[in-house]
C-alpha cells in the first residue's frame, strides 16, 4: 500500500472527529491530530480503534502512544500490517 | 505547572462509544478498569478518571516536553470523596500529581498539581457557551474546552 492510499483510508476516519473540517482538506504526514485537526483527547482512542478496524490490525498501547500524527499513525500501520 | 480538564457529559455522550470493544483497555488501567465495571455509574465513572489522568498529563507532557498517548500509564492510586469534590492522585513514569474534581449533572471537571499544598491556590473560570474564544489575553495557565464550556485555569 503506498503512501497516498494509506492517508486516503485514514482521512474519513480522523474527518468523524476533526472539528476543524478546514484542516482535513491539506491533510498530510504532518498534520497534528489535536493541534491542526481539533480531535478532542478523548475521541483519540475512537481513532485507534476505526484503525484496527479499517486495517485489520491489532494497536497495542505501547505502539498507540505515538499516534498523535497522521505520519506517526501510518508508520504504526504499515508496520503493525507487515506483521500479519 | 498545573493542569485542569473538563468533559461534557452531553457532548461525551455523543462523542463517545465507551461500550467499544477494546476501549476500555485502551484507556484504563486493570485497576482502573474494575473500577469502572463494578461502579453504579459507569459512564460518570469513566469520565471522572479520564479527567483526572489528562488534568494531570498536561502538567506532565509539559514538564518532560514529550508528547504521547499513554493514557493506561496514567495510574489513578488514589481517591477519596468529599461530597461533590473529590480529591485524588494520579503516577506516571516516575511522578505524582495531586488532584480535585468535581462532579455535576452536567460535566466532570478537574484540576492537577504537583503537590496537594497547590490545589487550594488553582482558581478557574468557567465560561458556558462562550461566545469568543479569544481568552489568551487572560492568559490562563492551562485550558480545556469540551462540548459547551470553557474552563481557564489559573494560579494565585
Amino acid at each position: 500500500m503506498d503512501k497516498q492510499e494509506l492517508i486516503n483510508r485514514l482521512k474519513p476516519i480522523v474527518s468523524a472527529y476533526a472539528q476543524n473540517k478546514e484542516a482535513l482538506d491539506s491533510i498530510n504526514e504532518q498534520t497534528d491530530f489535536i493541534n491542526d485537526l481539533k480531535i478532542n483527547s478523548a475521541n483519540l482512542v475512537d481513532v485507534v480503534l476505526d484503525v484496527e478496524e479499517e486495517f485489520d490490525i491489532l494497536i497495542d498501547n505501547e505502539s498507540m502512544e505515538s499516534m498523535l500524527t497522521v505520519g506517526a499513525s501510518m508508520a504504526v500501520i504499515e508496520a503493525k500490517i507487515k506483521e500479519k | 505547572m498545573i493542569g485542569n480538564d473538563l468533559v461534557d457529559l452531553q457532548a461525551a455522550s455523543r462523542e463517545s462509544r465507551c461500550s467499544r470493544k477494546g476501549y476500555l483497555q485502551k484507556l484504563f488501567a486493570e485497576s482502573e478498569q474494575i473500577m469502572i465495571k463494578t461502579s453504579n455509574h459507569p459512564d460518570m465513572c469513566i469520565w471522572t478518571l479520564w479527567s483526572m489522568k489528562e488534568s494531570a498529563y498536561k502538567i506532565h507532557s509539559r514538564k518532560t516536553g514529550e508528547r504521547k498517548f499513554a493514557p493506561t500509564k496514567l495510574l489513578t492510586c488514589g481517591m477519596e470523596i468529599n461530597g461533590e469534590e473529590m480529591t485524588g492522585s494520579i503516577q506516571t513514569e516516575g511522578s505524582i500529581y495531586f488532584t480535585k474534581t468535581w462532579i455535576r449533572t452536567n460535566y466532570i471537571y478537574s484540576i492537577a498539581a504537583e503537590s496537594s499544598d497547590a490545589l487550594p491556590l488553582i482558581f478557574t473560570q468557567l465560561h458556558f457557551r462562550p461566545k469568543q474564544l479569544d481568552y489568551r489575553k487572560h492568559q490562563p495557565a492551562c485550558v480545556s474546552h469540551h462540548g459547551d464550556y470553557l474552563a481557564l485555569a489559573f494560579c494565585y
